[in-house]
């Protein structure tokens, strides 16, 4: 995806991340990266997307030089990330996710204050970038208050302030949105796709296990999986590896029985996910019409259908036929 | 380009003291504590030297260390631990709090090593411990007869700054052992009490052997003996000489062994993947 003679921003190839734990007969050897390799463009915006315990973290904390690896290479515009860390840490900004990654006794301001010295900035250049950034993600009014009276959207909008400080070439963004309310979560991502990357051009690297989000914002997606990924594409790329399937959505009141939906012929795969007592069950077949009529009753002899939808199969429906794992799933990392 | 980067560290330097003072004074009730805290620190050294002596002043005490006055002796004592102790607690604790924080990790992933960050608290901290030491010595001066002179003093800073250089060395090495071990209080508590038992904190260290031996290597025992010299003893210029070269030379070898320490411990916990655990 890269033009020849165009510095890659970001380059990581062959990444091993071994992690030791335990001692004497318990020890075991975790194997968190297993030999990942990726490269972005400059001004790409690039999605990591697998279950919790996939490895995307661990990358990620490699790349921010936080973690270092065990085996191969990451550059950064060419530079060598632990060669070069200084260099290399300048053109990097970081986000993680969680609330507690910042000094809630200061106010927004001084923490921007503090974390601008760190990389530099200081005086009058150090004060218009701080107010130019509580600006743009309108801080403004509550710069001065101290961090604990904050909502945690807000806190993490202190934290993409922070990741913007120095103005970095390459964003890291480990899950954004977790655990932020829709309406944060929306202006996180709208942030990110239209502020940092079609107006800034950021090189943004974005972890995630919501698939809605990668699809959303990201030109390339790579699939993790127990520390090795698994393929990168397009997410329209993606979606047309399972061709020949349609799926079927069925909205219900209840919770259906899915273990004889499972053994209709002609399905599948059925995936359920049951929120504030709507249970929404998604039908992979190879044609949705044959086994409608078949689905219908089965459902409604246990719940009270709301709604049916035949859908093109989602980034999900890939990972899952990709992988055999779904997003949801907690896969651990590959013990050694 | 070096003395941008100096300059530059500076800054940091400053940006981490000013947080630091800033965390701290929005916990109106510390400031309270600590404003207390010079009468309350003399008290039970005061009740516990007239419990043993039937007053302030000894016989037996004078043959050990020159000094009859046990009190003036224990405060003293007290005074210079407040320095050393609170680097152990403040310095050596202090990335563990920034992991408590979930700051640290963004502190190791700047273009700024930690031991600069190290360098801002152990400001803050030697400028909150001063003013503490400050308030002692006062109370020292004004109950309990030490006379403190120009001529005292500036050997007695002197001293004061040569061990600390020491001992915030020593610091700096704990604070990487800290990231590594992930638990602080009770090896502090430890330290304390290894400090308390070897060097003569509380009482002259002559009174046992094994103590007294011991004790040579703890820069805590040459600085506290020198400093009872000159001012209970008024001996300014006895030992300061010999004093300051071996304070001097224990300052080099704890300073080298903190950063390389440090630089190996920081190394290593980012080889774990240790780094934001806590």
């Amino acid at each position: 995806m890269i033009s020849q003679g165009v510095v890659p921003a970001l380059y990581c190839e062959n990444v091993v991340k071994l992690f030791r734990r335990g001692r004497g007969l318990k020890k075991k050897v975790i194997r968190a990266l297993d030999n990942a390799s990726l490269t972005l463009a400059p001004g790409e915006l690039f999605g990591l997307l697998g279950p919790n315990g996939a490895g995307k973290t661990t990358l990620v904390r490699c790349i921010a030089t936080l973690l270092i690896p065990d085996a191969g290479t990451i550059r950064i515009f060419g530079s060598d990330a632990f060669k070069d860390s200084l260099f290399c840490r300048q053109r990097i900004g970081l986000l993680t996710s969680g609330e507690r990654t910042l000094y809630w006794k200061l106010s927004a301001r001084d923490n921007l204050r503090f974390f601008a010295a760190l990389y530099g900035l200081t005086g009058k250049k150090r004060e218009q970038r701080i107010d130019y950034l509580l600006e743009l993600l309108g801080l403004e009014e509550v710069a001065n208050e101290r961090l604990e009276r904050y909502s945690s959207g807000m806190k993490q909008k202190v934290s993409l302030a922070r990741a913007m400080l120095h103005d970095p070439d390459i964003l890291l963004l480990d899950e954004p949105t977790l655990g932020l309310d829709p309406q944060f979560g929306r202006f996180i991502r709208q942030f990110i796709k239209e502020e940092l990357n079609r107006r800034q051009k950021k090189t943004i690297l974005l972890t995630t296990h919501y698939m809605d989000e990668a699809d959303e914002l990201c030109q390339r997606i790579a699939f993790i999986n127990k520390g090795r990924i698994i393929d990168i594409k397009s997410p329209a790329q993606y979606k047309r590896e399972i061709p020949h399937k349609e799926v079927l959505q069925v909205r219900c009141l209840g919770q259906p029985d899915t273990s004889r939906l499972q053994n209709l012929a002609g399905i599948e795969r059925v995936q359920t996910d049951f929120n504030d007592g709507i249970t929404t069950l998604r039908i992979v077949a190879p044609r949705a019409e044959p086994v409608l009529s078949e689905v219908i009753e089965t459902v409604r002899a246990q719940a009270r259908i709301l709604g049916i939808d035949v859908k093109e199969p989602t980034l999900e429906d890939v990972f899952i036929y990709v992988t055999g794992t779904s997003l949801t799933a907690d896969t651990g990392q590959g013990e050694e | 380009m070096a003395s941008r980067r100096l300059n530059t560290e500076l800054r940091v330097v400053g940006a981490e003291f000013v947080k630091t003072m800033r965390i701290w004074f929005s916990y109106p009730i510390m400031i309270a504590f600590w404003a207390i805290f010079p009468l309350l620190w003399v008290l039970p050294y005061v009740f516990q030297g007239k419990a043993l002596v039937g007053s302030g002043s000894s016989e037996a005490f004078r043959q050990l260390t020159g000094s009859g006055n046990y009190l003036a002796f224990v405060l003293i004592g007290a005074m210079i631990s407040t320095f050393v102790f609170s680097a152990l607690w403040g310095v050596g604790n202090s990335l563990r709090e920034e992991t408590y924080w979930g700051t640290m990790e963004y502190i190791i992933a700047s273009p700024t090593h930690p031991l600069v960050i190290l360098i801002g608290k152990t400001l803050a901290e030697w400028t909150w411990s001063s003013v503490m030491v400050l308030f002692q010595a006062l109370i020292i001066a004004l109950f309990f007869g030490v006379h403190f002179t120009l001529a005292k003093i500036l050997p007695v800073l002197l001293l004061v700054v040569l061990l600390m250089i020491g001992f915030y060395g020593f610091a700096i090495a704990f604070a990487g052992f800290t990231l590594l071990i992930k638990e602080v209080h009770g090896w502090v508590h430890t330290l304390e009490w290894v400090f308390f038992l070897f060097s003569p904190i509380r009482y002259p260290v002559e009174v046992n052997p094994i103590t007294a031996l011991v004790s040579n290597l703890i820069p805590l025992t040459w600085a506290l003996v020198a400093i009872r010299g000159i001012m209970l003893l008024n001996k300014t210029e006895v030992n300061l000489y010999q004093t300051v070269v071996i304070l001097a030379g224990m300052d080099v070898i704890l300073l080298v062994a903190g950063y390389f320490l440090f630089v190996y411990l920081e190394k290593k916990t980012r080889r774990d993947g240790t780094v934001g655990m806590h």
